[in-house]
């Protein structure tokens, strides 16, 4: 599904992605760990294709068609997806309004048919109950004067409304207290199957409670140091990085 | 001509006294406002509040041509909101076919010869110089006008054209004034509003300036605003190659309010400036103004704010904002803020901003989905949605948001 493979990555001009690899396969949930400045957020973005983060060597596929030489729209339209470790506030786009144009340009790509008004709405209110964001927000300006936990659940109802194929959560974890991270164990769970891939991407142990992860990887000084099963997250959390960091 | 009023005459102000020699016998108010303009000429930019729209430089060089003929008037995009609409083209008053309205008095009238306050407006003497008539209304106390007023300025002509609009709305009345400007301009389209707003009125503009890329015009709404009043207005400017909206609001009894807001979106070369000056004389009158402005290519946005506050005019709340989004090089934004208080027990605020579209905004909804051309039009249309969105009159905001969608698609 998602393979990255020596892949090198510049922000003017230096290096922060050194030669990582690393292969999600379709159907499974792998974290990615690490400390801050590891280049975790930098991994997301270039998977993403944020301007001004190059790809100075190796490949990214997503089944196996090549993600570095697409615009982030084209991407976003082969069903990845980044949850924003920290999502935009966009003053004047009403929310409802934004999610279903984003909606239909990606299925326009797809060449699919746009979502009805109606069916528009039925899902936008099932799934804002699952990430418990109640109408009036929806009704607001996107993420304006939201908090930080409720901007996470705006990702989480974007993310459980568009099925991506390929999920990236950059900290989504960050700030949010017991329920939420409840939900968004809810959230990837109810999206979880064979079809679909996770990278989540974490500090801590404590949201791999919620999604049981089929690999562990530590990233450290731009690459893959360690890879291991769920096991791997609960050392971490007992021994920290460290020796990681020694390691790269 | 043997003894030019005007020394050192560049062809405007040759073509111009021309023109008015040749009118019609000005009375002596007229003759004394062509007197002051004669002296003042056309504002240039080493003048305080003129230095980034110069009238003088823009006509200078412009030679009369004979009025061109028809003009073709198509239906107003504000025709849906079956307005009482009145067209003045080419400064010529043409009145709708039904000629009452209850409540209500409209018409041709005599023009103002003079304005007071107004005097050392080089522009403003010209147009009372200039114009004979004017078109009328008159709103009676207490009358609230069920269907909008629209005023229609179509201008093409290869001559300087002037026209009034004097206004009246009694006490308690309540009216809703469409204004847009149209066709492909004149060397000087010069329109002046008067107004008076008794107690308890309220009154909303709404003011669409669209014309063609070559026009210069200017327009000036003075509106005097009683106790109690309310005065909102709303102007969308996409610019000419020099536009300027200029409002000079005075508040002459407490406890009125006024909402002035306008949004420019400006490409090419077209120019807009938004102009206005808000004079609080009398206690706990309350203004609020949000300009949004928009350029790109070479397009210019200009825009000045002044609220002088009187000492009388103790509990005066007044806010004003100014944001420019600027897209591209070589496109440009001039503010200019001011506030002069000589009360001491007042609100007054005021905040300027111009930048760039946010990268990381841009990314975000291109992550989701949206292509750089999209995301882009979405960011400015929410950029300039603050002003549009306010727009009380359900059927105005939607004609006004289809012109920026418009604009947004031809960019």
């Amino acid at each position: 599904m998602l393979n990255i493979n020596d892949l090198h990555v510049a922000i003017d001009g230096n290096e922060i992605i050194k030669g990582l690899t690393l292969n999600v396969p379709a159907g499974e949930v792998h974290a990615i760990m690490g400390p801050n400045g590891s280049g975790k957020s930098t991994l997301s973005y270039t998977v993403a294709g944020r301007d001004d983060y190059e790809a100075t060597g190796g490949a990214v596929t997503l089944d196996g068609a090549d993600v570095l030489d697409l615009d982030p729209d084209e991407r976003a339209a082969r069903g990845l997806f980044l949850s924003f470790q920290h999502p935009m506030e966009i003053p004047g786009v009403q929310t409802m309004n934004f999610i279903r144009t984003a909606m239909n340009a990606q299925r326009k790509a797809r060449g699919e048919d746009e979502i009805s008004a109606a069916d528009f709405i039925r899902l936008v209110r099932e799934k804002s109950k699952l990430v418990g964001l109640d109408d009036a927000k929806l009704k607001r300006q996107f993420n304006v004067g939201f908090s930080g936990g409720e901007k996470k659940r705006m990702e989480m109802l974007q993310m459980a409304m568009f099925e991506p194929r390929f999920a990236i959560m950059d900290e989504t974890d960050s700030g949010l207290d017991i329920d939420a991270l409840k939900m968004v164990g809810e959230v990837v769970n109810a999206l979880r199957g064979p079809d679909r891939g996770f990278l989540v991407i974490t500090h801590y142990q404590r949201l791999l409670d919620y999604i049981k992860p089929d690999a562990v990887h530590v990233l450290a000084g731009g690459r893959i140091v360690k890879s291991g099963g769920p096991e791997l997250a609960q050392t971490l959390e007992e021994s920290g990085y460290e020796q990681f960091i020694e390691a790269a | 001509m043997s003894a030019s009023l005007i020394q050192n005459a560049s062809a405007f102000d040759a073509g111009i006294e021309a023109a008015f020699v040749a009118r019609s016998a000005p009375n002596e108010a007229q003759a004394a406002a062509f007197d002051r303009f004669s002296k003042m000429r056309l504002p240039n930019r080493r003048l305080e509040g003129w230095r980034w729209s110069d009238f003088s430089a823009a006509l200078r060089a412009a030679e009369f041509e004979d009025a061109t003929g028809d003009v073709a008037i198509a239906p107003s995009a504000f025709a849906d909101l079956e307005p009482l609409e009145i067209q003045i083209v080419n400064g010529r008053v043409i009145l709708p076919e039904e000629s009452t309205v209850e409540g209500a008095a409209f018409g041709v009238i005599d023009s103002m010869a003079t304005i007071p306050d107004l005097e050392t407006h080089a522009i403003v003497s010209l147009n009372v110089a200039m114009n004979r008539k004017a078109f009328g209304l008159q709103v009676d106390d207490g009358v609230i006008l069920a269907r909008p007023i629209l005023i229609r300025h179509i201008v093409d002509s290869g001559a300087p054209v002037f026209a009034q609009t004097l206004l009246r709305i009694g006490v308690g009345a309540n009216v809703q004034l469409i204004e847009t400007y149209e066709g492909e301009g004149a060397p000087l389209y010069s329109h002046l509003c008067h107004m008076a707003l008794r107690d308890k009125a309220r009154f909303h503009r709404f003011v669409l300036q669209d014309t063609g890329p070559r026009a210069v015009m200017h327009a000036l709404c003075a509106p005097k605003v009683d106790g109690g009043a309310h005065f909102d207005q709303t102007t969308l400017s996409i610019g000419a190659r020099l536009a300027r909206h200029e409002t000079v609001l005075h508040y002459v009894a407490e406890n009125a309010f006024a909402s002035i807001d306008s949004a420019a979106l400006l490409k090419d070369e077209r120019h807009s400036d938004i102009s206005t000056y808000v004079l609080h004389k009398a206690e706990a009158c309350e203004t609020r103004q949000v300009h949004k402005g928009v350029a790109r290519d070479r397009g210019r946005n200009v825009f000045q704010g002044k609220f002088h506050v009187e000492r009388p005019a103790q509990k005066t709340d007044a806010k004003m904002t100014a944001n420019a989004l600027l897209l591209s090089e070589g496109a440009e934004a001039n503010h200019k803020p001011e506030l002069e208080i000589y009360a001491d027990d007042v609100e007054c605020a005021h905040g300027s901003t111009v930048g760039a579209l946010d990268d990381d905004a841009l990314f975000y909804l291109r992550q989701r989905g949206l292509d750089e051309a999209s995301a882009r039009a979405l960011l400015v249309e929410a950029f300039v949605g603050e002003v549009i969105e306010s727009i009380e009159n359900d059927d105005v905001r939607e004609v006004f948001a289809a012109r920026v969608a418009d604009w947004l698609a031809q960019s």
